[in-house]
């Protein structure tokens, strides 16, 4: 038998696993490579609300995007919030799962369900209640901020103070995810390796830095990967709190993608958008796994 | 020598101690804080408008009021139609997931047949990609087939997106791939046909699987906030999320200016229902989100 033969024979006798594949292949086709496909092809033409219309432009919503201010702030400012939120959301609950960590079943459970509950809330209830606590005048912030002597600060309205407000709302309803994982790491360690510390002499700190740190590190990675991808996307935070302002300054490259394709119904710039934002997250993702790779040769 | 040892052990002992209260202090400190947001909501739907603007601000509200409820459960919006259709806009989106990632994540767990490995990684591939970009061209589409014309099309409309799930079919297959092959043998000779094995059998191994994926993806589809604002085009196809930033957006009666109270209650109406069903699951929230990253 031929190569070709033998695939063939192959195939046929593997038709049943094609059968179970087919469902997820089907949807996966229609409802993901398909829309990618056209989303990137929608990006070299010039489209309005009447789609059907559209007209071929090459790259030039590209090179539209190299010299657009807003979409230049808004990349900036995805790279910023990642840069910003990323570290602080990874480090806090690093500290918190450290802290939730020797206690007693009961405390564990009721602690990480703290931590979570304002992400099951979701984004929207929160930036409802933190548009009221950021209020300049009778918003909670500047009420505790005053109570230490801290001048009345106008969250939403002033430039590196609203890129701060969205900040903080997102690491308040993400951080419930890390902490989770973070915890499963932590009790994946044996214990008899923490206790040869405890023989040895080891302080609590010392056990933490130099036995648990390390042993958590691949956690730590795909915490950080997943937070990232996740900050990449931010949006509904910008829309519910500061609409992007004050002119653009808090704004993000998928607040601005939302503007562009459904606001101004100007699909083509938007996919062009989504296509630079994609490329970054698989570059940023290309980089991730090298890392990993090397962590654990 | 002993005493001085003996010493440095109720020295260390005492500073275990105090490490110990020290560190749980910090941690009820950061709990509050996080928690803070919610508490403020929660009281500030049962505040007067007058009240939620107070300087100073009031922590504990000393008049609690039902105003704010009554004018919420009775007023221009169609809240219990929002409930209705955030439950099933979720609830079809996890069945539609169940269906998907069930008999695609067997087949490649545990079906042999060429190729299997590249589309299987084809497929993972896109795990990581931003879901905004395919948002246009489904909407596109949405909007010829004039799916939101009737409510099912709409609800179907809601959890297109959604419903190829790398996630899910990731999940799935590492979980069967731990079923042992004999099981799967044994079945064939006693004559169990390919889907009696995986509906009697199958099935009920992934069961663990399959309830932390459903509570996980009705989590998601319930606050895919983006895109029920997107497709929803009145506000009876509005979904919870999209319901309370419509509220959020009312102005107070006669003022320029929110409706605190009002929008408070409304949050507080539509985070109940998920913070609920966590407090009833916690543990499949948690396998959820362990499974994928511990397991793989």
């Amino acid at each position: 038998m031929t190569k070709l033969q033998v695939l063939l024979s192959d195939i046929k006798k593997g038709w049943i696993g094609y059968l179970f594949i087919a469902p997820g292949y089907f949807a996966f086709i229609d409802f993901m490579l398909i829309p990618i496909v056209f989303a990137i092809s929608l990006s070299f033409y010039k489209s309005s609300f009447n789609i059907s219309a559209r007209e071929f432009v090459g790259f030039s919503q590209y090179v539209i995007l190299s010299k657009d201010a807003v979409f230049k702030t808004a990349l900036f400012n995805t790279i910023n919030y990642a840069l910003v939120i990323v570290p602080s959301t990874v480090f806090i609950a690093l500290v918190i799962a450290l802290l939730i960590d020797p206690l007693g079943p009961k405390a564990q459970s009721f602690f990480r369900g703290a931590f979570y509950i304002p992400g099951v809330a979701g984004g929207v209830v929160l930036s409802v209640v933190y548009l009221w606590i950021f209020n300049p005048v009778y918003g909670l912030l500047n009420y505790v901020l005053g109570l230490f002597g801290i001048d009345p600060i106008l969250w939403l309205a002033e430039a590196p103070h609203s890129f701060q407000a969205v900040a903080a709302v997102v690491l308040t309803f993400t951080i419930g995810q890390p902490i989770i994982l973070i915890l499963a790491g932590l009790a994946g360690i044996s214990q008899d390796i923490i206790d040869a510390a405890t023989v040895d002499g080891a302080s609590d700190l010392q056990k933490n830095i130099y036995i648990r740190l390390p042993l958590l590190k691949p956690v730590l990675l795909f915490v950080l990967a997943t937070q990232t991808i996740q900050v990449f996307q931010l949006w509904e935070v910008i829309y519910m709190v500061t609409g992007g302002g004050p002119y653009n300054t808090s704004t993000s490259l998928v607040y601005l993608i939302y503007q562009t394709a459904f606001i101004s119904a100007n699909y083509g710039k938007a996919s062009a958008i989504g296509v630079v934002l994609m490329l970054i997250i698989m570059v940023f993702t290309v980089i991730q796994l090298r890392f990993w790779n090397e962590k654990d040769a | 020598m002993s005493d001085s040892y003996q010493k440095q052990d109720a020295k260390r002992i005492a500073m275990d101690k105090a490490v110990k209260v020290l560190s749980f202090t910090m941690l009820i400190l950061m709990a509050t804080t996080f928690l803070l947001p919610m508490y403020w909501m929660i009281t500030g739907s049962f505040k007067l408008q007058s009240v939620t603007m107070a300087v100073p601000p009031e922590i504990f509200p000393t008049q609690p009021t039902l105003e704010n409820w009554q004018r919420l459960f009775f007023g221009p919006w169609p809240i219990w139609r929002w409930v209705v259709n955030s439950i099933s806009v979720s609830l079809l989106t996890v069945v539609l997931v169940l269906i998907v990632s069930t008999l695609t994540g067997y087949g490649f767990a545990k079906k042999k047949f060429p190729g299997s490995n590249t589309l299987f990684f084809f497929l993972l591939s896109t795990m990581f990609l931003p879901s905004q970009v395919m948002l246009i061209p489904l909407f596109l589409l949405v909007r010829a087939l004039h799916l939101t014309a009737t409510i099912p099309g709409t609800y179907f409309a809601m959890a297109l997106p959604m419903i190829s799930s790398p996630f899910g079919i990731f999940l799935i297959k590492q979980f069967a791939a731990s079923i042992p092959d004999e099981l799967l043998d044994a079945a064939k000779i006693d004559g169990a046909s390919e889907w009696q094995t995986f509906s009697l059998i199958i099935l009920p191994l992934l069961k663990p699987a399959i309830a932390a994926l459903s509570i996980f993806t009705f989590n998601q589809a319930w606050n895919y906030f983006m895109w029920h604002m997107v497709v929803a085009t009145d506000k009876f196809q509005y979904t919870i999320p999209v319901g309370v930033s419509y509220i959020s957006r009312t102005p107070a009666v006669g003022k320029m200016i929110t409706d605190i109270g009002l929008t408070m209650a409304g949050g507080t109406f539509g985070a109940f229902f998920m913070i609920a069903l966590f407090i009833a699951f916690q543990n499949y929230f948690i396998k959820g989100i362990t499974f994928g990253a511990v397991k793989g």
